[in-house]
């Protein structure tokens, strides 16, 4: 094997890391986003907060690839033909939507009810209870299996190269078939994406401790 | 109203594939449990190499996407004389991915375990990985088993990207039903469906199991 084919696709490859950056972050956004609303309108109840546990259960209950799938090519004989770049990013956000909603619920209910009850108390309303109330001690709760969502959204983006949409696992697979050299290409782009997530993980992984400090631990 | 009626026609063959998904998922589990236990025995050890070699597998595979892995395994390896079909390769590719996530949790389960029952067991006259078989892991199950039925849910859900592989399973039969088709909406609909239809029970069996587990503590 030579290195210099590799030498050559380095700013190819590093050109196709930074649309996987951009995709996770536009679907992390678009899913934090949605699933706060999503939260918030299931906790409300009503025929609204049903159709969010609706909405939740069912997009979880099924693999992103498959909702992938539904947008992109599902949505054609529907008149409606996205890109693959923003069909990845809708999909893969809507995915991300449906469980951090869940996060955020499990957040929001981890903050005791007398926190509730005394802003209630002294006449605040409730959109002013939950914004500078309750999830400003939510955060804590929440913030950890965020930053676990958005390391696995950072390699879910792998699965948008079976849409075709332009990201690193694409331009590898590109690589990999052009120069037939799978292996050397697959591990290179497995090194690339180590690179991206590994600092991503340890970053969680010390957030974690930090927040989890002072309070009660499970176990020795 | 026809283009339903031919995917009722397609169901069977879609049916079929769902098997194949439910093969993948139930082999790539045992692997990882296996993998995942072996891996959480042997840090038990506090040798200073194993848990570092323990650590480097964990960490790398964890933060690579398992699409990427299962192409290393399955057009990776090929290159080097080592040609699986696509079955095995999702199996493998998926059994020791998931043995790096399943790993820290049998080390969590194991550590929630009270140190004095190893030392009783020991005193009692036990080896350590006797000790481990009868007294520890028994004990370590009911905080491994919310996380392990997770970990299956996921699984199920995650096996849909060995169609990228070409494992004959549920996405990779609804891919060449649509290629032939063009009925993409209703095939890939009727395929979300039969993926609810398979972990909605498993997560509802979970979620109870946990209710029961979590009554009479605290």
């Amino acid at each position: 094997m030579s290195w210099q084919i590799f030498l050559d696709s380095m700013p190819e490859l590093l050109e196709a890391a930074l649309g996987t950056l951009k995709m996770t972050v536009l679907a992390f956004l678009l899913a934090a986003s949605f699933g706060l609303v999503l939260a918030l309108v299931r906790m409300g109840g009503g025929v609204f907060g049903r159709l969010a546990s609706l909405y939740v259960e069912v997009v979880r209950g099924m693999p992103a690839l498959t909702l992938l799938f539904l947008i992109y090519f599902g949505l054609v004989p529907l008149g409606i033909v996205l890109d693959s770049f923003p069909a990845a990013v809708v999909g893969l956000g809507l995915n991300g939507a449906a469980y951090l909603a869940e996060v955020y619920r499990s957040g929001i209910q981890a903050v005791d009810s007398g926190q509730r009850e005394a802003a209630q108390m002294i006449g605040l309303r409730r959109p002013q209870i939950m914004r500078y109330v309750i999830l400003p001690q939510a955060l804590p709760t929440v913030l950890p299996p965020m930053g676990n969502y958005l390391v696995s959204l950072l390699k879910d983006t792998s699965i948008a190269s079976l849409i075709s949409a332009p990201e690193l696992m694409l331009r590898a697979r590109d690589l990999a078939g052009t120069y037939y050299l799978p292996m050397e290409y697959y591990l290179l782009v497995g090194a690339m994406y180590f690179i991206m997530a590994w600092p991503m993980m340890r970053g969680v992984r010390i957030m974690e401790r930090h927040f989890s400090r002072g309070r009660l631990q499970g176990g020795t | 109203m026809k283009a339903w009626l031919t995917v009722w026609d397609l169901l069977p063959t879609l049916l079929l594939a769902a098997v194949t998904t439910i093969e993948i998922t139930a082999g790539a589990f045992i692997v990882a449990v296996l993998l995942g236990l072996l891996c959480a025995v042997l840090s038990t050890f506090r040798s200073r190499l194993i848990t570092f070699l323990i650590g480097v597998y964990v960490d790398v595979f964890r933060a690579v996407p398992v699409l990427t892995q299962l192409f290393i395994i399955y057009f990776g390896l090929t290159e080097i004389g080592i040609r699986l079909d696509p079955l095995p390769a999702a199996i493998v590719g998926f059994g020791i991915n998931g043995g790096a996530y399943l790993s820290e949790v049998f080390r969590a389960g194991i550590a929630s375990v009270h140190q004095g029952q190893m030392e009783a067991a020991q005193m009692l006259g036990m080896t350590r990985l006797k000790a481990m078989r009868i007294v520890i892991l028994p004990q370590a199950m009911r905080v491994v088993l919310p996380p392990l039925a997770n970990y299956a849910i996921g699984l199920l859900k995650d096996t849909a990207l060995a169609s990228a592989v070409a494992a004959p399973e549920l996405m990779f039969r609804a891919k060449n039903l649509v290629d032939k088709t063009f009925l993409s909406t209703q095939i890939y609909l009727a395929v979300a469906a039969i993926y609810l239809a398979m972990s909605l029970p498993l997560s509802r069996l979970t979620r109870w199991a946990e209710a029961r587990a979590g009554r009479g503590r605290r």
